[in-house]
C-alpha cells in the first residue's frame, strides 16, 4: 500500500513539475520585465483616484506581494488612500499571471477567467468598503507610522 | 519620484531568470511533494462517496469549508493545486475548488502579513481579511449557481 502510493507521488509529481517550472519561469520573466513600468505608472499618480485602475493594476502585477509592501508604504506616505491600497493588495494575492498555467490546465480556461473576474470584484468591493468607513473617519492604526 | 525597490535599470539575462526559476523550485519543492503526497494518498485511500458526500453535496456547508480550510492550510502557493485537483476528482465541485484556491491567498507568508500589519495597522489588516474571506464565499456560491 505504502509503495502504491510512493509510486503514485512520484508520478504525479513527475506530471505536475513541468506545469510548475513553467508557471515559476513566465511569473520570474514577467516580474523581471514588466513591474518597474506597471509600479511608476501606479507611482505616477493616473490611477490614484480610480479603485477600477487600481485592482487592474493589481491583478495585473506578478510576484509575491511583499515586494510590493515597502512601495505601498510609500505612497501611503504619500497621501494615498488606504481603500486604494486595500484594493491593490487584495487583487494582487487572490491571482496573477503565475497561475494562468496551473489553473487553465487543471481546471480549464473558463475558471481561470472566473478566479479573474471574481478576484476583481472582491478588489473593488473591498476598496469600496474602505472609502466608505474613511469617509465615516475611520482611524487606521498604524497608519501613519514611519 | 520615489526610489522604489521595483525600479530596474535594466532586465536581468535570460540564464539569470532560469537560475532564478530553478532556486524557486528548489526551495519550493519539498512541500509541494507533500502536496502531491497528499492528494495522492487523498486519491488512493479517500472514497469518492465521502469526498462527494461533503464536498459536493452540500455547497452551502462546503464552500465555507473550503474557504476556511484554504486559510488554515500551511501551504505555500502553486502547492495547493495538486490538493485542488484531487478533491475535484473525487467529485467536490468547481466552486468549491475555487474557494479552496482563492482561501489560500487571503494568508499570505508571515513575512507579508507581519508586513502589512505593521505598515497599515491590525485594523486594515483584521477587516481586510475577515471582507476578503466573506466575499470569496459569495463568489464561491455565485460560481455554484453558475455551473
Amino acid at each position: 500500500m505504502i509503495e502504491t502510493l510512493l509510486r503514485r507521488t512520484l508520478e504525479n509529481l513527475w506530471s505536475y513539475l513541468p506545469v510548475l517550472l513553467v508557471a515559476l519561469f513566465v511569473s520570474n520573466v514577467i516580474q523581471s520585465r514588466r513591474s518597474a513600468r506597471v509600479m511608476d505608472y501606479f507611482l505616477h499618480g493616473r490611477v490614484r483616484e480610480t479603485l477600477v485602475a487600481v485592482s487592474l493594476t493589481g491583478l495585473l502585477t506578478p510576484g509575491p506581494l511583499a515586494a510590493y509592501l515597502p512601495v505601498l508604504k510609500a505612497l501611503r506616505k504619500l497621501g494615498f488612500r488606504l481603500s486604494l491600497i486595500a484594493a491593490f493588495i487584495t487583487s494582487q494575492t487572490l491571482v496573477g499571471p503565475g497561475r494562468l498555467f496551473m489553473e487553465v490546465s487543471y481546471f480549464g480556461a473558463w475558471f481561470f477567467a472566473y478566479r479573474v473576474v471574481a478576484s476583481f470584484a472582491i478588489a473593488l468591493a473591498v476598496g469600496a468598503i474602505y472609502a466608505l468607513l474613511e469617509r465615516r473617519g475611520m482611524a487606521w492604526e498604524g497608519a501613519e507610522r514611519s | 519620484m520615489l526610489d522604489t525597490p521595483t525600479t530596474q535599470p535594466s532586465p536581468p539575462p535570460w540564464t539569470t531568470l532560469l537560475v532564478t526559476t530553478l532556486k524557486d523550485a528548489v526551495r519550493l519543492l519539498p512541500l509541494f511533494a507533500l502536496a502531491v503526497l497528499a492528494s495522492t494518498a487523498l486519491e488512493l485511500f479517500v472514497p469518492r462517496d465521502w469526498v462527494y458526500s461533503i464536498l459536493g453535496q452540500n455547497p452551502l456547508l462546503a464552500i465555507p469549508l473550503a474557504t476556511i480550510a484554504g486559510i488554515l492550510l500551511p501551504i505555500p502557493r502553486y502547492a495547493t493545486y495538486p490538493i485542488a485537483l484531487a478533491l475535484y476528482q473525487k467529485g467536490a465541485t468547481l466552486a468549491v475548488v475555487y474557494a479552496l484556491i482563492a482561501g489560500e491567498v487571503i494568508l499570505g507568508a508571515l513575512e507579508r502579513d507581519i508586513m502589512e500589519f505593521r505598515f497599515f495597522g491590525w485594523r486594515s489588516y483584521m477587516l481586510r481579511l475577515v471582507l476578503c474571506t466573506v466575499f470569496v464565499i459569495l463568489t464561491g456560491y455565485a460560481l455554484q449557481v453558475l455551473l
